[in-house]
């Protein structure tokens, strides 16, 4: 394995041009290796969501009214924190950020045998409280998207606008609302931050996932070609939504809640600004704590099995719409009509592109069935289909980790194969 | 879903060192090319800063290919006059985005609605001409922009995009914090680095999912404190030579006549990109 | 004891420290500590690690402030209200510097012309002033050639240089060093203890903790010896060193012995040095 000293020294003594041709990289196979891994863990942060949109999927407009939504929280967080925190204010904030930074580049092993890269979100908003951690979260997505590239220049304020403010406020709300008033070093404390980080990091793949599904709407040429990302909201909130109501929300979760748990054994002060007026623990109840940190899972998977239970429920009260496909809508002459008035007056084929029929059977979720009457009443239209796709989505990865729970001790395969439903 | 599988068990720790590694990596060549002698490099860094994003900012907008297009082969140009070697902006960016952004738009032909122009034999499924045209759009833009962003940062040190930041009005307090996060990034990659190679080289045997969540979860929480350890001695180190909350920067950059000629030709692109591309 | 404790030559010294005792979570770092320092002297802070004296030498620096007891900077009380004062505060972080023992805390700035200028940036001297003090004292400390370079790529020693680089570039009158020979290789060691001898007779007040026994008496004409939050001898350096029952007994031999048994268990900084 390459230790730091030795990628930084042998680069050092080669020109910069040498460092495309490989050098003598090429015939490391170590360093072969490393990369190749590394290729694909950062090329699984970009499949795995939408969650750093880069430049090009946003239209310039939606890019300014987000860069402009983002300004005034970014103004009252810079206020707020300077006024909490003194001077101390540029040192809290930047280390912070790198540690954002940092955190955002673990690979997070989720129930079921794969992992996913957080976005430290929770983490952030229960230590730092949600207007510091806006700041460090949102330096951190700059540095990541002007120098290293991901996510754009372009869209960095709707990337700040849906991780860094939208999560940190709901992770933060969240988080104190399920605590309550909770002794430090409570499992509920960890079972908060965990389902807290979850809500977060979905409530920004929401956000996301609705910047770049109107795009589509708005802004196509006179042929009717999408200029930005071509995807419809009936198709970019249930592909964004299911990676996140997924892998990445079980990463957020997972680290949030794991991080909370060890905070609570090693360094409980930590935990202290988002819990005001609870007092810290005394010695003897840490040592309880230390023995008991990690049963913690227990409770907050009885807390997602209920989600689980309740969102059916949601479902069926939904009533007709389980199972109705909106492929067939394509010909009906009604909702033709409808969706070419939605469409800018782009008559839809009479003839469902076949493809679309392929892939509403792959996304298992209600389609365009949802896109009209949401256009026409937003709010619950997406509520009803994000429910949907929760639901299926728990759902889902319920019986992939109990799959995952009875092939522990079989054959590696079949584990794999698990997880690729 | 494209999420890999990795048989391993404790294959998370491998994979997030080699994506510190990485990150270490690009720090390192990205201040490489940086010190080289090209073009971009010899020129002021606010009018790199401000010229770029004003290629950026028409390649994000423009509804024509051949604006876009022309975007791109300006980048290359400059790119290719700046001693930006064409492999790393292969491997880094055009291939790179050409997989992620090709793969997201790649059903685009498919879904959109439109005239149809073929239909897979085999599939039955149509493309339509909007849904190709959109997918072109799509990933055009992502790589002309991508590559303008590379390109800034490969050509000018860290330090100075930041300082020239100024420019666009932000905050001495904001630069302050941006140029102190990249220098702990570095720091605390490394810290990160090194915890996680020793926790490999202990390792032994499989672990089960709860106790390879709990080893990733541990890591980064001991980095946590770490962090706060380090901010509050960074803090008393800056008190300690006089800090008290307000910073104060060296500004130190000059015009030249080369900077203003190049700002003229920018700004000369760009409202050429922006009126084509209407 | 009183503040009025001369030397006899009249001059106030530059620090009285009185009955000082300062916690940290839970820990009681220094226990009723007295200690004076006095102008033009190399002061040695000798002890083990943990033995409470980096401490004191924030406390010196103004950065923390005792829980009890008084601590006098050239006759005024270095206190929180003191220190940010605009008068006594700018001019006592002009004539004091600390530099720390981990240069990763000191250098905190993107590039190492950077982190020289902060120092002089904060205490508002005019532009041109700054640039000329700064290239003189990359010239004194040989790192010219680091100037534009980000301080991650540094190795140990030029790291310290820099850090001691930052410090200088004020020319404070006062200098405190927390540890400055600690995981260096032998040839930034000496360049460090080379900086230190030389700048005996310059006037500056140097007050440096340590436990590496060997460099005590090059750089020391005073010793104090901690040992769990307490002076328990001070005297000339040579005195000290040949005192091997307080040596001893304050863990400042035994840490040596410990080393050559048990190899890399123990990690005490000086350790690299016994490894390299």
């Amino acid at each position: 394995m390459i230790a730091p000293g030795d990628a930084e020294a042998k680069p050092r003594q080669m020109p910069a041009d040498s460092l495309s041709s490989g050098g003598d990289r090429q015939r490391n196979p170590i360093y072969n290796q490393l990369s190749c891994l590394a290729d694909n863990a950062r090329s699984f942060i970009r499949v795995n969501g939408l969650m750093h949109i880069p430049d090009g999927y946003l239209s310039p407009s939606t890019c300014a009214v987000l860069y402009a939504s983002a300004a005034p929280f970014w103004y009252v967080a810079l206020r707020k924190t300077k006024k909490m925190l003194f001077t101390r204010l540029v040192p809290l904030i930047s280390v912070f950020a790198a540690f954002s930074f940092v955190i955002m580049m673990f690979n997070i092993p989720i129930p079921g045998g794969t992992t996913a890269h957080p976005l430290g979100v929770a983490i952030a908003s229960i230590v730092l409280g949600p207007w510091a951690s806006m700041l460090a979260l949102s330096t951190a997505l700059f540095i990541q998207a002007v120098f290293f590239g991901d996510g754009g220049i372009t869209t960095l304020g709707a990337n700040c606008f849906n991780m860094a403010i939208v999560g940190s406020l709901i992770a933060y709300l969240s988080y104190r609302a399920l605590a309550g008033r909770s002794a430090i070093t409570s499992q509920r404390r960890v079972v908060a931050a965990a389902l807290s980080g979850y809500l977060a990091i979905n409530c920004a793949a929401l956000c996301a996932s609705v910047e770049l599904g109107i795009q589509p709407l708005y802004f196509k040429s006179a042929t009717g070609a999408p200029f930005y990302a071509p995807y419809p909201l009936s198709i970019a909130l249930p592909a964004i939504m299911i990676g996140h109501l997924t892998f990445a929300g079980l990463a957020e979760l997972v680290v949030s809640g794991g991080i909370v748990a060890y905070l609570q054994r090693a360094n409980p002060s930590l935990l202290r600004f988002s819990a005001p007026g609870i007092p810290l623990p005394q010695e003897e109840a840490q040592l309880v704590t230390r023995e008991s940190g990690w049963r913690t899972a227990r409770p907050l998977w009885t807390a997602v099995g209920l989600l689980l239970v309740l969102t059916p429920l949601g479902l069926l009260a939904a009533g007709k719409a389980w199972g109705e496909w909106s492929v067939h809508d394509f010909s009906s002459p009604a909702a033709r009509q409808e969706i070419a008035k939605v469409s800018q007056n782009v008559t839809p084929p009479a003839q469902t592109p076949s493809g679309l029929e392929r892939l509403s059977t792959i996304w298992t979720a209600p389609f365009p069935n949802y896109s009209p009457p949401f256009v026409r009443k937003p709010a619950f239209g997406y509520i009803l289909s994000g429910m949907f796709g929760i639901g299926i989505i728990i759902l889902l990865s319920t019986l992939i980790n109990w799959l995952a729970a009875k092939t522990r001790h079989g054959p590696p395969g079949a584990h794999t194969r698990a997880e690729e439903t | 879903m494209a999420a890999r599988m990795q048989s391993r068990k404790s294959g998370f720790l491998e994979r997030t060192t080699a994506s510190f590694v990485d990150a270490l990596e690009h720090t390192f060549y990205a201040e490489e090319t940086a010190r080289a002698h090209g073009l971009l490099q010899r020129l002021d860094p606010r009018v790199k800063l401000l010229g770029i994003l004003a290629l950026i900012v028409p390649a994000a907008a423009a509804r024509s290919f051949a604006v876009i297009g022309c975007l791109f082969a300006v980048t290359v140009v400059l790119a290719g006059l700046s001693r930006v070697s064409f492999s790393i902006l292969l491997k880094r960016v055009w291939i790179a985005v050409l997989l992620f952004t090709g793969v997201i738009a790649l059903p685009a032909p498919f879904v959109t609605p439109g005239r149809a122009l073929y239909q897979l034999p085999w599939l039955g499924w149509t493309i339509t001409s909007q849904g190709l045209a959109s997918a072109g759009y799509l990933v055009l833009r992502v790589e002309t922009a991508a590559t303008l962003c590379v390109l800034l940062v490969l050509t000018t040190p860290w330090n100075d995009v930041l300082k020239a930041l100024r420019v666009l009005r932000v905050p001495v307090i904001v630069v302050t914090i941006l140029g102190m996060t990249y220098r702990y990034v570095y720091l605390l990659l490394q810290t990160a680095h090194d915890m996680f190679e020793s926790r490999r080289s202990r390792m032994v045997g499989n672990l089960t999912g709860r106790e390879r969540r709990r080893v990733a979860a541990s890591s980064a929480g001991v980095l946590l404190s770490k962090t706060f350890d380090l901010s509050s001695e960074v803090y008393l180190a800056m008190q300690s030579r006089g800090f008290r909350g307000e910073v104060h920067i060296l500004d130190e950059f000059r015009m030249r006549r080369f900077d203003w000629i190049m700002l003229a030709g920018f700004t000369l692109v760009s409202a050429a990109a922006f009126w084509w591309g209407r | 004891m009183s503040r009025t404790n001369s030397n006899g030559t009249g001059q106030l010294p530059v620090y009285e420290v009185c009955d000082v005792t300062y916690r940290y979570r839970e820990v009681t770092a220094l226990k009723h500590l007295n200690l004076t320092v006095n102008p033009g002297r190399r002061v040695v802070l000798l002890g083990a690690n943990g033995s409470g004296k980096s401490t004191l030498l924030r406390i010196l620096n103004g950065l923390c402030f005792p829980d009890e007891g008084n601590v006098y900077f050239c006759g005024r009380p270095l206190t929180a209200e003191n220190i940010e004062s605009d008068g006594f505060g700018l001019e006592f972080r002009r004539r004091v510097g600390l530099v720390f023992q981990n240069p990763e805390v000191q250098l905190f700035s993107p590039t190492v012309f950077d982190e020289v200028a902060f120092g002089p940036l904060q205490l508002r001297w005019p532009d041109g002033e700054i640039r000329r003090k700064i290239s003189e004292t990359l010239e004194m400390m040989e790192i010219t050639h680091l100037k534009d370079r980000s301080p991650h790529h540094l190795s140990m020693g030029e790291k310290k240089r820099v850090a001691l680089a930052s410090v200088l570039v004020l020319d404070p009158e006062i200098l405190l060093l927390d540890e400055p020979t600690a995981a260096l290789d032998p040839k930034s060691e000496s360049h460090m203890i080379d900086f230190l001898v030389q700048s005996k007779g310059s006037g500056k007040t140097i007050v440096t903790t340590t436990h590496d026994l060997d460099i005590v008496e090059d750089i020391a004409d005073d010793c104090f010896v901690f040992h769990e939050g307490r002076i328990v001898a001070a005297a000339a350096p040579t005195e000290i060193l040949s005192d091997v029952a307080l040596l001893k007994q304050t863990n400042l031999l035994h840490a040596h012995l410990h080393v050559h048994k048990s190899g890399a268990l123990h990690t005490h900084p000086h350790l690299h040095k016994h490894e390299s």
